[in-house]
């Protein structure tokens, strides 16, 4: 059976936050954070729609037209908001093993 | 005269409960897999095997990517550890299972997956059931291809239940 036995690291270092809000920032609040799902190999296609489908409540139709846009242009977005709630979808996506990214909407 | 479908390894009962079809040797191999598994989980940030499954989320601000490490790392590995959990104890356990506990089970073998998928290098020309017998990764790319097969069952019961 193949080995998956890891080896020791350091820990992750964790930083101060930045509490200096720049003017940038102030005027950038309005606009919605998008959460972005990326292609990778390894993750079977009817997966990747049906996590779309548990997480986001998306009809098999949606889910699958994002996990073919995921496939075929190598990434998709799948939910927009508030950087809070963007946070929360990244995170849950994260947990079911897909890459997902987040950035202010452009 | 009609052949009786053979029961696949994972499969909808049709009440909001599945049914794990799998030998004692299978439950057992899949046991200690999801054990080394979570003693990879648990190893440090630098370990390459588990890029996956600790991925980037501010691809464009390293500044906030090392804040969202900095307060979600750990809440990943206690998530992905409670998930094992519960996969092992379904595994151990004979009768039906709930809706969350394959869930559990389904992510947890996606994990082992994206684990030995980056050991093995995978990439769409190079699905790991290519790999020549004579290959000391031939083995690995087996059991890969084992566990696509069992999560693509999973998936389907599932389904069921959407």
């Amino acid at each position: 059976m193949a080995s998956i036995t890891p080896h020791a690291g350091p820990g992750t270092r964790v930083e101060e936050p930045d509490l200096d809000v720049s003017t940038e920032e102030n005027v950038d609040t309005d606009k919605p954070w998008i959460v972005l799902v990326w292609n990778d190999p390894i993750n079977l296609m009817t997966y990747v729609s049906f996590v779309f489908r548990k997480l986001f409540g998306y009809s098999q139709e949606k889910a699958d037209e994002l996990m073919m846009d995921v496939h075929e242009k190598g990434r998709a977005v799948v939910s927009t908001g508030p950087r809070e709630r963007a946070e929360i979808d990244v995170f849950r996506l994260h947990e079911h093993g897909l890459w997902a990214t987040m950035q202010k909407d452009a | 005269m009609r052949r009786r479908r053979q029961p696949g390894p994972v499969e909808s009962n049709g009440d909001g409960t599945y049914s794990i079809n799998l030998v004692d040797g299978d439950r057992d191999s899949l046991i200690g897999l999801l054990d080394q598994l979570g003693t990879v989980v648990q190893g440090g940030d630098d370990d390459s095997r588990t890029t996956r499954l600790f991925p980037v989320a501010y691809h464009d601000d390293p500044e906030k990517e090392s804040e969202w490490r900095g307060f979600m790392r750990d809440e990943l590995v206690q998530s992905r550890m409670a998930a094992i959990e519960k996969s092992v104890g379904m595994l151990r356990a004979t009768g039906p299972v709930t809706e969350a506990d394959l869930i559990a089970f389904m992510t947890s073998l996606n994990s082992l997956r994206l684990v030995l998928g980056t050991l093995l290098d995978i990439g769409e020309d190079h699905d790991g059931e290519d790999i020549p017998e004579d290959d000391p990764a031939h083995g690995p790319g087996q059991l890969y291809g084992y566990l696509g097969w069992l999560l693509g069952w999973t998936v389907d019961a599932l389904e069921t239940g959407l």
